[in-house]
């Protein structure tokens, strides 16, 4: 189930909104304040941040720059009753997903924690790909590696062969190899992950 | 109407008598002027429309209501015409007449005039009229004691017709007198006079022997008084009916009496004054309608009927007829002090010495203003400014203008101006005015002033000196300063000069409206600073009314509504809706523009509601506020608007001192205490303080230590707890930062 936590010093609007959320179908988890916030017994718990912006002692700004610090920041979707364009663009700047108004109608809300969490899987997923061939891409060996750089970078077999002073069929032999390690099907994959994995742009001729 | 006196002796009537007239000279009054509005005033008076007292009473109700808060109410007015018209018959048929006449524009209130309208009402009140509270006026204090209990929307001043003063009176101006004649009707209400004063009279132990003449044929008895002389006098409230059943308007009848006497008489309606009579303690039948018209007009305002404090009756006065003191050679020493003196044709001298003083004056004013003009040409011919010179000449036509000299002779109510301050240009040849149409010409918010400064000036021998409205005939308002003496040598006088200090009033009440703006100029701005906060402050509540009501359309659309939830839910959008309507509010009266009202103000609350308003400012700039209130409320008399002004001012102050310093220290202290006869708030900031130098100077105007201030937000502060009879000063704190403290009185219980 999508997850949110509702951080809002202002105990009406926290009980309204997390009652307008649960109506959604969404689990809500309320604070009062930034610190309770922090203090929460599952920090690493995922789930979209709805966070008011002016609050009593550590504002939503403040502990947004917190979480950014601690590298597991969750989206964050900001609500403010006296929002003005500097605070939103400062926020959205340090990675907020939303910047919103109160009074804020529950389908707006709604959209921008969905569209968070939907962002957010999508950063997350993207990110364990990359972890994924990074992995992969430490099997190679050097000579392996070499080869990979030459290829991202356009070079033919044979000129590869040259520049290796290897035979043309060796550098085939590395090519199948490589292929095989990075789980790519066709060449065009290979130039992709190469591409994906920042091999071949840096150091061009 | 009718207001006469009913005897004392007379047995206490049942409510089915017939009605009887009592006495005459009343009045009547032409009932002018169409309505067009519901409620009104309506006076019902007892006998017919043409008695110079209703006439006189008339004059005195239109003239009180129209100078309350209810000058354009509409006034009707019905008329008995008892004795002409009476019987059970006429009363039921009248009665239906007013219920049809009245049905669908009901008087706010009734006053009855004389006894037989008042006993009327009381008799028809159960049908007609119901529940409109009465005013009963021109009723004699025994015939009123005799109607008694009345119900309590009925109330009313008595008449007294004081025939024992009256002789009194008449005894004392005629010494020697031997024989009292009483000259009474043949009228049940003659009858009744008729045992008053038979009964009363010899309980008077007056030294000259009493002879009635009661119910005599008309002829009979004016040949008898003719047959009256030296060493008589005759008292007589007059007829209705003589002995030969012949009906009489009782003040002809008294002035045939009077024509034939060969002796003074004397009578208790001031009716009669005019007709022949020396004089006699009477009340005013003007004083008796502006009495009653007051009582009216207080009913209108509200007034609960039962807490009006009114008088036991109309105060009677001596009024002598002063061609009957020449008729009777009395010795005018012999007439009292404060007697009212009527018909005094004055000598030339006593007629003409204020005219002629006040023509002097304008003599003298003239050839001031030819000399200035002489003067003026003099400087015009050597002068080569054009601007100069106008300013010159209009300087002097001012200064020659602007002041009049008055003179008011009080004993004959008779007021001289060299000018008329009307700006009418009236010499002062023209006609005297009385007191009352001089306070008529007042701004009625200034009549009473005026009125008993004056009038207190002269009965106690003092100067005096005022400032009051005058309206001109055409609308216009103007200032004037009117400052007089008491002159006592002869006769009771004040004179004194005015002054027309339009400009200066001008400037002085443009400088307080000024004040007054710069003041809500200050605070609109300093909200403007706070608008952030304050749509935060609107916000919140409407986002949590927006919040519930989608949850609550959502949990409808699910087959198993949960009603407690819901109903959970509305109950907090109602609250909410409150909290927005709260918040609306007292924003409202702080962008008002309002006149200074004071009200009892809970310190605490006013600290408690300000911080709600600055809260998110606060958060937003770190500060951090804490608060230290009083646990015995600290009360006081002040301006709601106004003090917060001042809360918001010292608060926001020492946020801006904060700014510099790390915003771990920002805390801002708020504290209020009572400390014997007086209350204190205080703001205590960490800030930088205020340099030594400075300490004097940030209550002054275009003081300011912020680059963006134009330093009058201090300096308001402190005119506001002037304003309220307090303090407001600042002194550095021994750490760190300044407080200021704003010491007001503490308000007293009651």
């Amino acid at each position: 189930m999508e997850r949110v936590f509702l951080v809002d010093d202002d105990a009406a609007v926290r009980k309204a909104l997390a009652r307008a959320l649960r109506a959604q179908g969404l689990q809500v988890e309320a604070y009062e304040s930034a610190e309770a916030f922090l203090a929460r017994p599952d920090p690493a718990a995922r789930g979209c941040l709805v966070l008011d912006v002016s609050m009593p002692g550590l504002d939503g700004l403040e502990l947004q720059r917190r979480l950014a610090g601690t590298g597991s920041m969750p989206p964050i979707v900001f609500l403010t009753g006296c929002g003005d364009i500097p605070m939103s663009v400062r926020a959205i700047k340090a990675g907020a997903a939303d910047f919103l108004t109160k009074p804020v109608q529950v389908a707006v809300l709604l959209d921008a924690v969905r569209a968070a969490l939907a962002a957010d899987e999508a950063a997350l997923s993207a990110r364990a790909d990359l972890d994924a061939l990074q992995r992969r891409l430490a099997t190679l060996t050097p000579r392996e590696l070499e080869v990979l750089e030459s290829v991202a970078r356009g070079r033919l077999n044979k000129q590869i062969a040259g520049d290796l002073g290897i035979v043309e069929q060796t550098v085939k032999f590395h090519r199948a190899r490589i292929m095989a390690r990075l789980q790519a099907r066709t060449a065009a994959e290979l130039m992709h992950i190469a591409a994906r994995l920042g091999i071949g742009r840096t150091g061009a001729d | 109407m009718t207001a006469g006196p009913r005897p004392a002796s007379a047995a206490p009537r049942t409510r089915g008598r017939t009605l009887r007239v009592v006495f005459a000279g009343m009045l009547g009054l032409a009932a002018t002027g169409a309505a067009t509005a519901a409620g009104g005033v309506l006076v019902l008076y007892s006998n017919d429309r043409l008695l110079p007292a209703n006439i006189e009473i008339d004059r005195g109700l239109r003239d009180a209501i129209a100078s309350s808060a209810h000058a354009g109410i509409d006034q009707y007015t019905e008329f008995l015409d008892q004795p002409a018209f009476s019987g059970a018959e006429y009363e039921r048929a009248f009665a239906s007449y007013l219920d049809t006449k009245y049905r669908t524009r009901t008087p706010s209130v009734i006053l009855v005039a004389g006894g037989d309208a008042l006993e009327f009402l009381l008799r028809h009140r159960a049908r007609t009229f119901v529940g409109v509270p009465a005013v009963h006026l021109g009723i004699d204090i025994a015939q009123l004691q005799s109607l008694q209990p009345l119900p309590a929307d009925v109330v009313g001043v008595a008449v007294e017709y004081d025939y024992a003063r009256t002789v009194g009176m008449a005894l004392r101006l005629h010494p020697g007198v031997e024989r009292l004649v009483v000259i009474t009707g043949a009228s049940d209400w003659d009858r009744e006079w008729e045992a008053l004063l038979r009964a009363g009279l010899p309980r008077l132990g007056l030294a000259p022997r009493i002879e009635y003449l009661a119910g005599l044929p008309s002829g009979e008895l004016l040949a008898r008084v003719a047959d009256l002389g030296r060493g008589d006098v005759v008292y007589t409230p007059s007829y209705f009916e003589d002995g030969a059943g012949k009906s009489f308007i009782p003040r002809d009848a008294v002035a045939r009496i009077a024509a034939a006497s060969g002796a003074p008489v004397y009578a208790p309606y001031s009716t009669f004054l005019g007709a022949g009579i020396a004089g006699g303690f009477m009340s005013s039948y003007v004083d008796i309608g502006r009495q009653a018209g007051q009582v009216a007009a207080a009913l209108l305002s509200g007034a609960a009927p039962s807490g009006l404090r009114l008088p036991p009756s109309v105060p009677a006065v001596a009024q002598v007829d002063w061609r009957q003191v020449l008729r009777w050679k009395v010795d005018p020493e012999r007439i009292p002090q404060d007697a009212v003196v009527l018909f005094r044709e004055p000598t030339f001298w006593q007629a003409n010495r204020s005219k002629v003083l006040a023509f002097a004056a304008v003599i003298a004013l003239q050839a001031v203003l030819i000399v200035a003009l002489l003067v003026e040409r003099r400087l015009r011919q050597r002068t080569a400014s054009a601007l100069a010179e106008s300013e010159l000449r209009m300087s002097l036509a001012a200064r020659a203008a602007r002041l009049s000299m008055w003179i008011w002779d009080a004993a004959r109510d008779r007021f001289w101006t060299t000018n008329r301050l009307a700006g009418d240009g009236e010499p002062a040849a023209a006609a005297p005015m009385r007191f009352d149409q001089v306070l008529a010409s007042v701004h009625p918010a200034d009549r009473a002033a005026l009125d008993s400064a004056a009038r207190g000036a002269l009965a106690r021998g003092e100067e005096f000196d005022i400032e009051y409205r005058a309206l001109l005939p055409d609308g216009e308002e103007r200032w004037i300063a009117a400052r007089g003496r008491a002159e006592r040598e002869d006769g009771e006088r004040l004179v004194g000069v005015a002054l027309d200090v339009t400009p200066r009033k001008s400037a002085e009440l443009q400088a307080a409206k000024d004040r007054a703006a710069l003041t809500h100029m200050t605070r609109v701005s300093m909200l403007g600073q706070l608008s952030a906060s304050i749509a935060h402050q609107l916000n919140q509540p409407l986002a949590a009314i927006l919040g519930n009501a989608e949850a609550a359309r959502q949990m409808l659309r699910r087959p198993d509504v949960d009603v407690a939830e819901l109903g959970a839910i509305c109950d907090d959008i109602i609250s909410e809706d409150q909290r927005a309507a709260d918040v609306i509010r007292r924003l409202g009266a702080l962008y008002k523009r309002g006149e200074l009202r004071l009200a009892v103000l809970d310190l605490n609350q006013l600290v408690s509601e300000t911080l709600d308003l600055v809260r998110t400012e606060l958060d937003t700039r770190h500060v951090e506020v804490a608060v230290a209130l009083a646990s015995a409320p600290p009360v006081v008399d002040g301006e709601r608007v106004q003090l917060q002004q001042v809360l918001l001012n010292l608060i926001l102050n020492g946020a801006d001192a904060m700014r510099a310093i790390d915003p771990a220290q920002r805390r801002l202290l708020i504290g209020t205490e009572v400390d014997g006869a007086t209350v204190s708030v205080s703001v205590v900031d960490r800030g930088t303080g205020i340099a030594p130098d400075d300490l004097k100077s940030v209550f002054d105007p275009f003081w300011s230590t912020k680059a963006d201030g134009i330093g009058i937000g201090l300096a308001i502060c402190q005119s506001i707890v002037s304003a309220h009879r307090g303090t407001l000063d600042v002194a550095n704190n021994a750490d760190a930062g300044a407080t200021f403290r704003m010491v007001l009185p503490l308000r007293r219980d009651g």
